[in-house]
């Protein structure tokens, strides 16, 4: 949530109430309606047309593929799924595909992982699960995981290693394919003005690697 | 001899409630009334343009749907095998069974060919989406007409939407031919993941891909700028200006003026970069959208190119309504009054005269041949009816101020 206030507060959304809000669900400053809710349930709310736009990161996107308008990456939220497991799994993972059938791959993004591997002609068995992923083949529930990671540390406190990079991650702005038909004057300002902060925090980041 | 005490123990009848599978639904009260409503008035709406009704068959062999239906909609295929060892699959696409139906039926004089259509669909469920079936309204125009086809259509559809209701439906039209006119210039491998990041609604993918072409000024410029060519008329002077000309935007600006002209101006959105699979469409395209509703409740446009596939050349438009969400949002002519008429013992050849009297005064009725008075009357209460009628003492109880009133003068009032 703190990167998409930091978003909104770029755009010129205002951002005051949102940031006191307390245990409230939904807050109403001027034009704007906030509605607060789980990451994975903001598509649903957008594809309903409960909500015009919201802040989804692109792993819910492409977890759950909901009809939305994605409109801008706003580079905020970096990380990455991966696939990990213990080091002993790395020649497997280097190997020929065929070492990697039936591998059992526990996971909270159950589509991703099928569709990943589908893509490589690998057939595994995927366990859904809803919380810390790393335990499943530290305790021998799965034989890796297939999961989102920032600096890693997790992984590593656990003794398990980044296998493969499967997609990158980062928070994105999407809508509601209506609200894009009629509301797009709006909604376009909102998209201009993350792209101008984002040439501007690239052109940084440029100049700092110089 | 003792006291007899008897007791009359209630049976209890334990009924096991029965589920559908998942995915599926029965609709019955006043949605299914609404339903019915919207679905005669449509088909009634279009007969009178010619539109004759058509009532597709269930299954569609496989062979014939895998190879014309959208790569989209292919794998939203319910397939089975019928008891004649033909694999098939459910009833996805009824435009499919439209395009079919005229290739083998009709010869190329006999066209153009007009069909209109409301009937269930069937395909896997797409996220959020849980339904397995749908109901759908739609029509088809097949032949030569030209553009006044496409307007005819839409001002169907339009006129259609205001007779049940629903004021100020809005539609976004779009054209595909412009896209498809453009890209052929560009790297084909390009081109079919810059259409379909439209058709998905990536703009982050789409101007992924835009950096990538290697392609003169002008096209690049508008292709930069196409996602944000949505809103009004202004729409189609600036796209003229990023084109150079306006050639492509011909048919669009056409139907837009027509639609203008027709008096439905507040309710046209332009969007050019609505899209959609380009294989199967061919022209001017379009969303429909209700206020009160949060996504299209429905769309089509011109698919010449599924013609193509039939090895039919010629012109086709069609689209597609979902009748559950329409129905939900008509606000039809008020429903007629509903009494239950109780027998109370008479014969049904002494009930049906009377009925027939009362069911003319424009009242439905529900007949009740139970013996016990109570029991009707409870039914009557529980069914919200506005009347009930006691066919033997020719009395008229009204629910609504619990007065009663006799027959005779109660039908007198009704047909004042």
């Amino acid at each position: 949530m703190k990167d998409a206030i930091d978003v909104m507060d770029k755009t010129g959304i205002p951002v005051q109430k949102i940031k006191n809000k307390g245990r409230k669900l939904i807050v109403e400053d001027g034009h704007y309606r906030f509605i607060f809710a789980k990451p994975m349930d903001v598509p649903l709310h957008i594809s309903h047309g409960t909500a015009d736009l919201g802040f989804v990161g692109s792993d819910v996107m492409k977890e759950l593929e909901v009809p939305l308008i994605e409109l801008a990456d706003t580079g905020k939220g970096k990380c990455r799924i991966v696939v990990a497991g213990p080091p002993h799994l790395e020649k497997r993972f280097n190997g020929h595909e065929s070492g990697l059938m039936w591998l059992t791959v526990a996971t909270k993004y159950p589509n991703i992982a099928d569709r990943y591997f589908s893509s490589r002609g690998v057939q595994v068995k995927i366990l859904n699960l809803h919380g810390s992923i790393e335990l499943a083949p530290v305790i021998g529930l799965s034989d890796c995981i297939l999961d989102i990671v920032q600096t890693g540390s997790t992984l590593r406190a656990n003794n398990l290693k980044i296998l493969e990079n499967v997609i990158p991650v980062s928070l994105y702005l999407a809508a509601n394919k209506k609200s894009t038909q009629f509301k797009w004057r709006d909604i376009s300002d909102i998209v201009k003005k993350i792209k101008e902060f984002r040439e501007v925090e690239n052109h940084w980041g440029n100049h700092m690697k110089e | 001899m003792g006291n007899h005490f008897s007791y009359v123990k209630e049976r209890i009848i334990v009924v096991k409630m029965s589920r559908l599978p998942r995915g599926c639904s029965n609709v019955c009260g006043d949605l299914a009334c609404k339903m019915n409503i919207c679905r005669t008035s449509f088909i009634s709406s279009f007969s009178r343009f010619g539109y004759l009704p058509f009532w597709p068959s269930g299954l569609q062999l496989l062979e014939t749907a895998w190879e014309k239906l959208p790569s989209t909609l292919r794998n939203r295929l319910l397939t089975l095998n019928t008891p004649f060892g033909e694999p098939c699959c459910l009833r996805t696409d009824i435009t499919l069974a439209a395009v079919a139906y005229l290739s083998s039926h009709f010869s190329p004089e006999e066209r153009p060919l007009r069909l209109s259509y409301a009937d269930r669909i069937y395909s896997n469920p797409q996220n959020p989406d849980p339904n397995l079936e749908n109901f759908q309204i739609g029509a088809e125009l097949l032949g030569w007409e030209e553009e006044g086809a496409d307007i005819e259509m839409i001002f169907l559809l339009l006129r259609y939407l205001e007779n049940i209701g629903i004021k100020n439906a809005g539609i976004v039209i779009g054209d595909v031919a412009i896209l498809r006119k453009i890209l052929p210039s560009i790297k084909s491998a390009l081109c079919d993941k810059l259409a379909k990041a439209l058709v998905k609604g990536s703009f982050s993918e789409y101007f992924q891909i835009i950096e990538k072409l290697g392609v003169e000024d002008s096209k690049i410029t508008f292709l930069r700028t196409l996602p944000e060519l949505k809103g009004g008329h202004e729409i189609l002077n600036r796209a003229k200006e990023l084109l150079g000309n306006d050639n492509l935007l011909g048919p669009i600006t056409r139907m837009y003026d027509s639609l203008k002209n027709l008096g439905f101006e507040d309710q046209i959105n332009i969007d050019l970069a609505l899209t959609r699979e380009l294989d199967y469409y061919s022209g001017p395209i379009f969303d429909i959208y209700l206020p009160e509703y949060g996504k299209p409740v429905g769309g089509g446009g011109r698919y010449d190119g599924l013609l193509a596939n039939y090895d039919i050349i010629g012109q086709a438009m069609g689209f597609a309504l979902d009748l559950e969400v329409i129905a939900s949002f008509s606000r039809t002519k008020t429903m007629p009054e509903k009494a239950l008429v109780w027998s109370g013992g008479l014969s049904a050849d002494s009930v049906f005269p009377e009925t027939l009297s009362i069911t003319q005064t424009g009242i439905d009725i529900e007949l009740s041949w139970v013996r016990s008075r109570n029991s009707s009357m409870r039914l009557a209460k529980n069914r919200n009816v506005s009347f009930w009628i006691d066919l033997a003492n020719r009395k008229v109880l009204r629910f609504s101020d619990n007065s009663d009133i006799s027959l005779d003068r109660w039908l007198g009032e009704l047909k004042c």
